[in-house]
């Protein structure tokens, strides 16, 4: 039995709220609101729903003819639906936040409307059944984060935003390319398909691994591997949801999310192997956890320091793909899950201190634990996460990328996931010393640069529990790891999936 | 071979060649127009001489009395105080320009020489036999060279009106006064009436609104030191 | 490739319902332009009224289609051929033009109300009536008299309209226009002329079987192919274009960009593949110009300083896209599969430029009206105040980048894998470089708009329906992409 419209309406859900907020007038708050709300919680109901029917063993598939030989395909597989998991339940958070964070400011029926289709575009990303499709989507992420990104209109705003165009849409052109030269190469491939591209290795060795090249470049982009990160930290400009998002979920995932795809699904782990291209990427994807973690280090403010870390922790995901072996692709999946709700928690907490206290600079956050403990203890677990410490998801990661590294007889990734451990607790540590232990304006000393009071709690309530929230689940999913629909659970299933056909 | 040529026919092609060519370069508009007037009548003469009397009668009342009328109408109702400025053709044309045009029309008319010589072994009507025709090829590239040079606005599209005067009888040469080619010809006069009508209630409006009669920016000259 | 034009014979012969649709596509247009210069609407409302029954012709006409297959109509009055066929090409075509225009002239109402109130307006009803009547004959006709009358009759209907506005720089550029319009009618004319000489006929099915390939043959396909480029507006003599369209009324400059170019170029590809089918030179020099067109409009139209020119020159670097499948469409030893793919690629690009282009104009037209001014400049803050014409530019202009999911992206999708598979890597090289130049000049739009700094205008308010009909063409401009198969399946209906 085969539900179409399971994939589709999870699809809608996202697609008709953007467009009922497109129609509304801009003072409709309340009606806005409900929207908003309604079709985020209708998404998780709709993604749980897919949860169950792929753990029974189904794929529902929607798809349909566009031009002779290419369909439209939207597959719920067991990968993509982790991926729909994640970002439905970030989802309602930065949403929550959002409405929170936005109140009493302007355009906001443009943001959330862009903010939705935005979401829709990643959920697209996630179900696309073919590489086509997931084109398709990809590029329209591009498009619908570009209003969020230019949100405040200043000037700076507006040249972030210009970089982050020339980026992205380039990697989109070269993304085609490589999705153009494949179709032409072996027609329509679903990610499905059993065999991968082995067949056409014989005679088309050099074109496959070009092609290889083209599909992973345009990918890393979004993926912001160095040398092709520098939209991301010019993108911290964006309001801080919309940070968030682009950081924890939508754009940075979507890249790497797609490199997953072509690798598992397109490829086939043993022909990317027997290619050779997985040494390059894992060497690339060390580089850039090294070089991110590098620069966050020397970064003065909170966003930019946050940026680079994402940079570096991206690249995690990467390398456990390029890890033959199943415990690198677990680590790799559930990286993608665990980072996203580590990241989000980080960004959340960053807004709430910009917003509450005027934080911006980390030499003002002396005390801040005092003023903000909900905040502080939700940026606390998300910083120790992101350095890998048990009994937080983000150490789980990391133990199953070594394992799979010394599976793998790659025993220098090994040294770049220590070394990658220290600086992450070199850029981290300082900022929660200073939270907690150095005396600030709450103890009396100075005073905070602009002190709102925002909420009868230490802040909104709409901003303050979602950080929370998603600090508690991050706790939860290194606590819970062995349960079954544990991120770690789902991420072992797939890989199971993947290796033992 | 020179016995063939009709003395008819050859005296009507001289009459059309010249007076194509003293239209072409007249300045005095007025008296260009009525040289327009007459070259329709004598092309519908040789429509009648090339034994498509129809086509002759739509010559008449096309290209004749609705087509002139036009310009007519165009050169006698303009506003009263710029009308001697636009009855003659005051436009200066530099000698860059000039040559340039000169020698673009030369490379035009080899290039149609040759493609008549050697491409068209068979056209139905001889260009040896037929002078009609032959005057309509130097009609073609005189036209196509005043349509080039001038500047003002009403002469290039009476250039335009006597090169397309030119194509039709090339038409009529090359393909013979079958019906078909008949009905080609009358829309294309239709058009060349309609083009014409169009292009003289335009420089009308350009006139009464900027005192101007070319395109670029020459309108100074275009005024009479008064 | 001839059947794809349907010229060959049909197997069904019109039903006498046929008969009174094509009466009425090629007929009520005018009549409907005649009673709009008696009664002047000024809401949209009557215009709606008017229109049904052309689209209700033209949908039967396609119905019929369907049923029966390749239509044809020939009719000898004195000893002279006319001769009408309606394939499914003609199918599509006659659709978009009826849909574009239908909602052009819905917006037009609106527009002068708001614009030219006082000016004798009412002349462009009947233009636009001929026009359309035009254009649909230009698809159906399947001789060269009735396909020369009518491009002659469409591109005087097109001038008219074009001088409406009356101010002296259209006037200018109406001139120039009217000028080199005749003139390539003559050049058009004279080839027509050397085929008729040299293979006894005028009807596009008998020239098929007769023409050979002597230079006589390629004499006449320059001549013709320089006039009609020259309409075009294809590359080197795109001049022309962009100050027509930058003085022009809004409503004008969107049916003019939208439909009346795209016949000319229609008409080209026609003759082209009757007279030059499997040459080799001539529209490899096409795709260069084209590839020139692509770099050279989009740069153009990133340094405009005003958003019509912006458009116009747009248009010349969308051109381009076409002129670059030439080769596919025409040049020897294509193999089936590419040819297959360019040929619905090429018309789907056509199609999803004719609406988004007039989505474009209507919404930049929106944007003028409301701020006043037509500069970039002027745009600061209307993603404030004016977020809907703003998003309709948007979604206008994502078709014309070619990102997914538009009309724009399927095609280039096809386009894009004919290259591959005729392995043209330059073209391949010059469509992505059009995508990025048409990133770069939208998006420099959108900067301006975005800038929150500006200071405060007051903004004309828009007459109601003017942003929705723009908003209808842009969307199903984007529908176009997602459902090409439809559109397609119409297209290819006439080979089944």
């Amino acid at each position: 039995m085969n539900a179409a419209w399971l994939p589709l309406m999870t699809l809608a859900t996202s697609l008709f709220a953007a467009v009922a907020i497109f129609s509304l007038p801009e003072e409709a708050r309340r009606v806005r609101t409900s929207i908003n709300l309604l079709a985020a919680v209708s998404k998780i109901v709709l993604v749980t729903l897919m949860v169950g029917r792929v753990s029974e063993g189904y794929e529902d598939t929607f798809s349909f003819q566009i031009v002779g030989g290419v369909d439209f395909v939207l597959r719920a597989d067991a990968l993509g639906v982790m991926f729909a998991g994640l970002s439905s339940l970030l989802w309602l958070c930065t949403t929550i936040y959002a409405i929170g964070y936005l109140e009493g400011a302007a355009n906001r029926k443009r943001f959330f409307g862009f903010f939705s289709l935005c979401v829709t575009s990643t959920l697209g990303i996630a179900l696309s059944g073919n590489l086509f499709t997931f084109l398709i989507f990809y590029e329209m992420l591009t498009l619908s984060t570009y209003p969020l990104v230019v949100h405040s209109g200043t000037a700076k705003a507006l040249a972030a935003g210009r970089v982050y165009l020339r980026y992205t849409l380039t990697a989109g052109v070269v993304l085609l390319l490589g999705v153009v030269l494949l179709y032409s190469l072996t027609n329509d491939h679903s990610f499905a398909s059993e065999q991968g591209l082995s067949p056409y290795l014989d005679d088309h060795r050099g074109l496959l691994t070009l092609i290889f090249a083209l599909l992973v470049g345009g990918l890393a982009v979004k993926a912001a591997m160095v040398p092709l990160h520098g939209w991301l930290p010019r993108a911290m400009v964006a309001p801080a949801p919309v940070s968030a998002l682009l950081h924890a979920v939508a754009v940075v995932k979507a890249g790497a999310f797609g490199i997953l795809r072509v690798i598992y699904d397109l490829y086939g782990i043993e022909l990317s192997v027997e290619l050779g291209v997985t040494t390059v990427l894992a060497i690339a994807a060390s580089i850039t956890i090294i070089y991110g973690s590098l620069r966050a280090i020397a970064q003065e403010e909170l966003k930019p320091r946050l940026a680079f870390s994402t940079i570096s922790q991206v690249s995690y995901v990467v390398l456990g793909v390029s890890l033959f072996g199943p415990f690198g692709t677990i680590g790799a999946l559930a990286h993608l899950l665990h980072q996203g709700l580590m990241k989000v928690t980080l960004f959340f907490c960053a807004g709430n201190y910009a917003e509450e206290l005027g934080i911006h600079r980390i030499d003002e956050m002396d005390g801040a634990g005092k003023r903000m403990p909900l905040t502080s203890f939700a940026f606390t677990v998300g910083a120790l996460g992101m350095i890998g410490l048990p009994p937080i998801a983000g150490f789980i990661t990391k133990w199953y990328l070594g394992i799979g590294a010394i599976q793998a007889e790659m025993y220098w990734v090994v040294a770049v996931l220590v070394a990658s451990s220290t600086l992450n607790a070199i850029y981290f540590l300082p900022i929660l010393h200073r939270l907690w232990f150095r005396e600030g304006p709450a103890h009396g000393k100075g005073q905070w640069p602009k002190e709102q009071r925002l909420g009868r709690l230490e802040t909104h309530g709409w901003l303050l529990w979602p950080a929370v929230f998603t600090a508690v689940i991050s706790i939860g999913a290194g606590l819970l790891a062995g349960l079954p629909f544990s991120p770690l659970d789902w991420a072992t299933r797939v890989a199971v999936g993947e290796y033992l056909p | 071979m020179i016995s063939s040529i009709n003395t008819m026919e050859s005296g009507l092609a001289v009459c059309l060649l010249v007076i194509a060519i003293a239209c072409l370069f007249d300045r005095h508009l007025l008296r260009a127009c009525w040289l327009l007037i007459l070259f329709a009548l004598l092309m519908s003469v040789a429509w009648w001489y090339l034994n498509a009397p129809w086509l002759a009668l739509v010559e008449v009342v096309l290209g004749g009395v609705l087509t002139g009328g036009s310009f007519l109408y165009a050169l006698r109702n303009l506003p009263s105080q710029r009308s001697p400025i636009v009855r003659y053709d005051h436009t200066q044309v530099g000698w860059s320009h000039r040559i340039t045009r000169v020698l673009l029309t030369v490379a035009w008319s080899l290039m149609l020489g040759v493609a008549i010589q050697f491409l068209l072994p068979d056209m139905a009507l001889s260009l040896t036999e037929h002078p009609l025709i032959l005057a309509a090829v130097v009609i073609v590239s005189v036209g196509m060279g005043a349509f080039a040079l001038h500047r003002h606005l009403l002469r290039r599209l009476m250039a335009f009106n006597v090169l397309g005067s030119g194509v039709f009888l090339m038409l009529a040469g090359m393909a013979d006064t079958r019906p078909s080619s008949q009905a080609l010809i009358s829309v294309g006069l239709v058009i060349a009436w309609l083009g014409s009508l169009l292009g003289v209630l335009l420089i009308r409006r350009l006139v009464e609104q900027e005192g101007s009669v070319a395109l670029d920016g020459e309108q100074s000259s275009t005024r009479l030191p008064s | 490739m001839m059947w794809r034009f349907g010229l060959y014979d049909p197997s069904f012969d019109p039903l006498w319902m046929t008969h009174w649709a094509l009466a009425g596509a090629l007929l009520l247009p005018i009549m409907a332009g005649l009673l709009g210069a008696i009664f002047r609407p000024s809401r949209a409302l009557p215009v709606v009224l008017a229109c049904m029954p052309i689209l209700v012709a033209g949908v039967l006409m396609v119905i019929d289609y369907q049923q029966a297959g390749l239509l044809r109509w020939q009719w000898v009055i004195g000893d002279i051929e006319f001769t009408l066929r309606f394939s499914g090409l003609s199918a599509l075509m006659l659709l978009i033009t009826q849909w574009t225009a239908a909602a052009v002239a819905m917006y037009t109402p609106g527009y002068l109300r708001l614009t030219y109130p006082d000016l004798n307006n009412r002349w462009i009803w009947p233009l636009m009536g001929l026009l359309v009547s035009a254009l649909s004959l230009i698809w159906l006709a399947a001789d060269l008299l009735t396909l020369y009358a009518a491009l002659e009759i469409m591109g005087l209907a097109a001038v008219g309209m074009l001088l409406l506005s009356g101010k002296p720089a259209a006037l200018k550029a109406g001139m120039r226009y009217l000028l080199l319009a005749l003139v390539g009618s003559l050049a058009f004319l004279l080839g027509i002329a050397l085929l008729l000489s040299q293979w006894g006929s005028l009807n596009l099915a008998v020239l098929v079987e007769l023409v050979e390939q002597e230079p006589i043959t390629w004499v006449a396909a320059a001549l013709m192919g320089a006039g009609l480029a020259l309409k075009a507006a294809l590359f080197p003599l795109h001049g022309w274009l962009t100050p027509v369209h930058e003085n022009a009324w809004t409503p004008v400059s969107a049916l003019h960009a939208a439909l009346v170019i795209k016949a000319s170029l229609y008409i080209l590809i026609l003759l082209w593949s009757i007279l030059l089918p499997e040459t080799l030179l001539a529209p490899r020099l096409i795709a260069w110009l084209g590839m020139l067109a692509i770099v050279w409009g989009g740069l153009v139209a990133w340094r405009a300083d005003s958003l019509k020119t912006l458009i116009a020159s747009s248009t010349v670097g969308q051109l381009g896209y076409l002129m670059v499948a030439f080769p596919l469409l025409l040049g020897p030893g294509i193999a089936p599969l590419p040819l297959a793919l360019a040929w619905d690629g090429f018309w789907l690009h056509l199609m999803g430029h004719a609406l988004a282009k007039a989505a474009m104009f209507m919404a930049a037209g929106n944007l003028i009206i409301a701020t006043g001014e037509s500069s970039l400049n002027a745009l600061a803050g209307t993603s404030r105040r004016l977020p809907l014409s703003l998003l309709i530019f948007g979604i206008a202009s994502v078709t014309l980048m070619g990102l997914p999911p538009s009309a724009g992206f399927t095609a280039k999708w096809l386009l894009l894998q004919s290259m591959v598979l005729t392995q043209q890597w330059v073209a391949v090289a010059a469509l992505m470089a059009g995508t990025l130049l048409t990133a770069a000049y939208v998006f420099r739009v959108f900067r301006y708009s975005f800038d929150e700094t500006a200071p405060r205008h007051d903004y004309q308010p828009l007459a109601p329906g003017m942003d929705l009909i723009a908003l209808c063409l842009a969307v199903a401009a984007l529908a176009l992409g997602l459902l090409a198969h439809l559109p397609l399946a119409l297209l290819h209906g006439g080979g089944a």
